[in-house]
């Protein structure tokens, strides 16, 4: 649950990241200038402290110098003046003039290991002396060294509250008490040192924050000022993609967001007028639909009704006359057929095509369609079967469209049928419905599969049609299932005959998922004929 | 005595190929050919039937079908060019029986001239009821208690049709058939268009019909009588 969260966490955090430009300068800003600020921050804190230490060590270690100085001044002046002085004064007075050299240091003489004869005095220090304060190192240096210099080491000293430790220095010194040596100690406690320290690291440490929080801060700023402006201009277009094609950005100074926004307008004024340009073109071809329509359907009427009247009398006309008749009849119907496809075409290639919806039961208008078709049927000796599984098969269509639709591919499939059944099939579901037209004639090659649907294409030219078609039927067909927001696909091969399947949504303004209630072609066609085919 | 049709069409050759097959038909075809002249003929001969080009010079058909309509239910059938939907949806509702498609042949306009001057009356009673009205099938009237109310042949056949079999429940391919003659599938517009305009003319409130019910789905039904 925990480790969902996490991960839930993380993946919204790349999001961000990805997803925004601020988001990514602002934090690489931030942690570019962190890493940078902590380096300087810590060389800082280096020096500082450092610094600070040689200067009291330094300090620290001329005070021990001095101290040590005075004592063996007290003790030489002793040794001269009197032998028999009491030495327990002297040894007051050499600690007086230690503890008047010194600042308030643990203090402890101790005499020098490996020396015959009787000491002068016992050795002597402060109550918090400790003597494993004074390493064996110190202890051989000091005795090493000559009386001027003063050796020295760091230390950890238990602090007032006896709970921590405080940084402290020992030093140690050599005197000469009557002809032996003695160590003169002094511990110096460096807290105030430390103290310091840490004061200066806690500001660097604080300064370091505000000042990386400012830089992020300034990169917001910065980031602001030129994303803003790339955004908006991300929005401006999303708004001409829409259509509003008016949308402008705003074009201020002569920096690279103001050249930007120039070439911006640039390409939206040259796309508004090439669209505006189009519509136009739109606009007139519509006109031009519609006026050769009126103008080249008037004559016709006039030479449809003249051939119909000739056709009517043909029977008193002489042989050669008739025929003329008969053909002038025929013809004029193939004629008229072909002006309304292309005319639809142009209706349709304008885009002034309208819709004129209304819930419809497609299993009865299947059966319109197939009722339309029976004489030719009849004249082939086609068996058609409709397949309808049940189902509510009502959806908003336009009636005319898909019936159209249907005429056109039961025609086909009578007509390249070879007289073998054909089968319809209707199908539904929650959001489409779908009808496959299916015979077993010749089928197509995959080459002419391509292109079934192409304007003007016929499947065998050698063929000879009953439908007479005017090679736009499925063109048109295509376009009534997609202005449904439809499909028409198609399956075919050669020997085997072929399926075209219509699948459209069942309301108005759906979009079809990407599957149909059919599958194409559907599974059972064969078995249907073949059980026919033995059963008759 | 032979029908007279008042022909209506900008082309001159398509009203003289017209007119050759009227006569043949036996009607007595007269021709104007524009608006102003249509409108002008039809007050000199009072023709039994109008057919009427709907893309006219000057006053175009739309307008003619308008005018005509204002003083008479002669029956008028639209030549139209276009099959676009508002020219058809128009000359419907300017008050057109029925339309006919550019290139039409012959027996098709035959047969659609005959339905309009001769149709075929269901047999009734002398008088029939809908809702608050009274047909009068041999007058030809219809009448809301003493008001008479003036509907076009059409009209009257329309809603005598629904009357006459209150119980029964008419698709609207049914009345196509019934009304208007056509024995396939046609355009159900038509009568959509005019279910409106007798609505208009007999109901007290057309958006809250009482006389012609709407049943959703299937069509048309008469109102019960009061």
């Amino acid at each position: 649950m925990r480790r969902v969260d996490w991960r839930a966490g993380l993946d919204r955090l790349r999001r961000l990241w990805s997803g925004s430009l601020r988001v990514r300068i602002v934090a690489i800003t931030v942690a570019l200038s962190a890493i940078a600020v902590t380096i300087i921050g810590a060389y800082i804190s280096t020096s500082v402290r450092t610094n600070l230490f040689e200067s009291r060590k330094d300090q620290v270690i001329a005070e021990a110098g001095r101290a040590a100085t005075s004592a063996q001044e007290v003790f030489t002046t002793a040794g001269e003046a009197s032998e028999a002085q009491d030495l327990e004064s002297v040894f007051d007075a050499a600690a007086d003039a230690i503890r008047s050299a010194v600042t308030a240091p643990l203090i402890a003489i101790r005499r020098g290991p490996g020396q015959d004869g009787q000491a002068p005095f016992i050795d002597q220090a402060s109550d918090r002396w400790d003597d494993s304060m004074a390493t064996t190192t110190l202890r051989s240096a000091v005795l090493n060294s000559d009386g001027d210099t003063v050796s020295w080491q760091s230390l950890a000293i238990a602090d007032q509250s006896g709970e921590g430790t405080d940084p402290a220095v020992i030093t140690g010194s050599l005197l000469s008490v009557q002809g032996q040596d003695y160590q003169l100690f002094l511990v110096y406690n460096f807290e105030d040192v430390q103290q310091t320290l840490d004061f200066v690291q806690q500001t660097l440490l604080l300064g370091g924050m505000a000042l990386v929080l400012l830089i992020g801060a300034v990169a917001y700023l910065v980031v602001r000022l030129v994303v803003g402006p790339v955004r908006f201009a991300a929005e401006t277009s999303e708004k001409l993609a829409a259509g509003q094609l008016e949308e402008r950005l705003p074009e201020k100074g002569d920096d690279e967001l103001a050249t930007l926004a120039r070439s911006f307008n640039r390409m939206a004024d040259s796309l508004q007028r090439q669209i505006r340009q189009l519509a136009d073109l739109s606009r007139v071809q519509q006109r031009f639909v519609s006026d050769v329509s009126h103008e080249l359907r008037t004559p016709l009427t006039t030479i449809r009704l003249a051939g119909e009247v000739l056709y009517d009398q043909r029977k008193a006309f002489p042989p050669a006359t008739a025929r003329t008749a008969e053909l002038l009849h025929t013809q004029t119907e193939r004629f008229e057929l072909l002006l309304a496809d292309l005319l639809e075409m142009s209706r349709y290639d304008a885009g002034a095509v309208q819709l004129e919806v209304e819930p419809t039961n497609l299993v009865r208008l299947v059966e319109d369609a197939i009722e339309a078709v029976m004489p030719l049927a009849k004249e082939k000796k086609t068996e058609v079967r409709l397949v309808a599984p049940g189902g509510y098969f009502e959806a908003e269509v336009d009636g005319r469209r898909i019936r159209r639709i249907l005429q056109n591919l039961l025609g086909n499939a009578i007509d390249h049928g070879e007289g073998r059944p054909i089968v319809v099939y209707v199908d539904s579901d929650a959001s489409a419905v779908a009808i496959a037209v299916r015979d077993f004639g010749v089928g197509l090659a995959p080459a002419d599969m391509a292109r079934v649907f192409d304007r003007f294409w016929r499947a065998d030219p050698s063929r000879q049609r009953s439908t007479g078609g005017t090679g736009l039927g499925l063109a048109i067909s295509q376009e009534d299932a997609i202005v449904h927001g439809g499909d028409l696909d198609v399956w075919s091969e050669q020997g085997r005959g072929s399926c075209f399947r219509l699948t459209i949504p069942r309301h108005r303004g759906q979009l079809l998922g990407g599957g149909s209630p059919l599958d194409l072609p559907p599974d059972d066609a064969l078995d249907l004929v073949q059980d026919q085919g033995e059963a008759s | 005595m032979n029908a007279r049709i008042l022909v209506v069409d900008d082309d001159t050759a398509i009203s003289e190929m017209i007119g050759i097959v009227l006569k043949a038909e036996g009607f007595e075809p007269q021709f104007a050919g524009d608006g102003a002249e249509a409108i002008e003929l039809f007050h000199v001969m009072r023709p039994d039937l109008v057919l009427l080009d709907l893309m006219l010079p000057g006053i175009d058909g739309i307008q003619v079908c308008a005018a005509i309509r204002a003083e008479s239910g002669v029956p008028i059938i639209m030549l139209t060019a276009k099959g676009e939907t508002t020219d058809v949806v128009k000359g419907l509702e300017s008050g057109a029986d029925d339309y006919v498609v550019k290139p039409f042949n012959p027996k098709e306009l035959v047969a659609r001239i005959k339905t309009r001057l001769r149709p075929v009356l269901p047999e009734s009673a002398d008088t029939v009821g809908i809702g608050d009205l009274v047909i009068d099938v041999q007058g030809h009237e219809v009448r809301r208690g003493s008001e008479k109310i003036n509907l076009t042949p059409l009209e009257f056949q329309l809603l005598l049709a629904l009357a006459v079999k209150p119980q029964q429940v008419f698709t609207r391919e049914m009345l196509l058939e019934q009304v208007w003659g056509y024995h396939y599938k046609a355009d159900t517009r038509l009568v959509n268009v005019h279910v409106q305009r007798l609505r208009a003319k007999v109901e007290h409130d057309p958006d809250n019909p009482r006389i012609v019910m709407t049943v959703r789905g299937v069509g048309y039904r008469a109102g019960a009588v009061s």
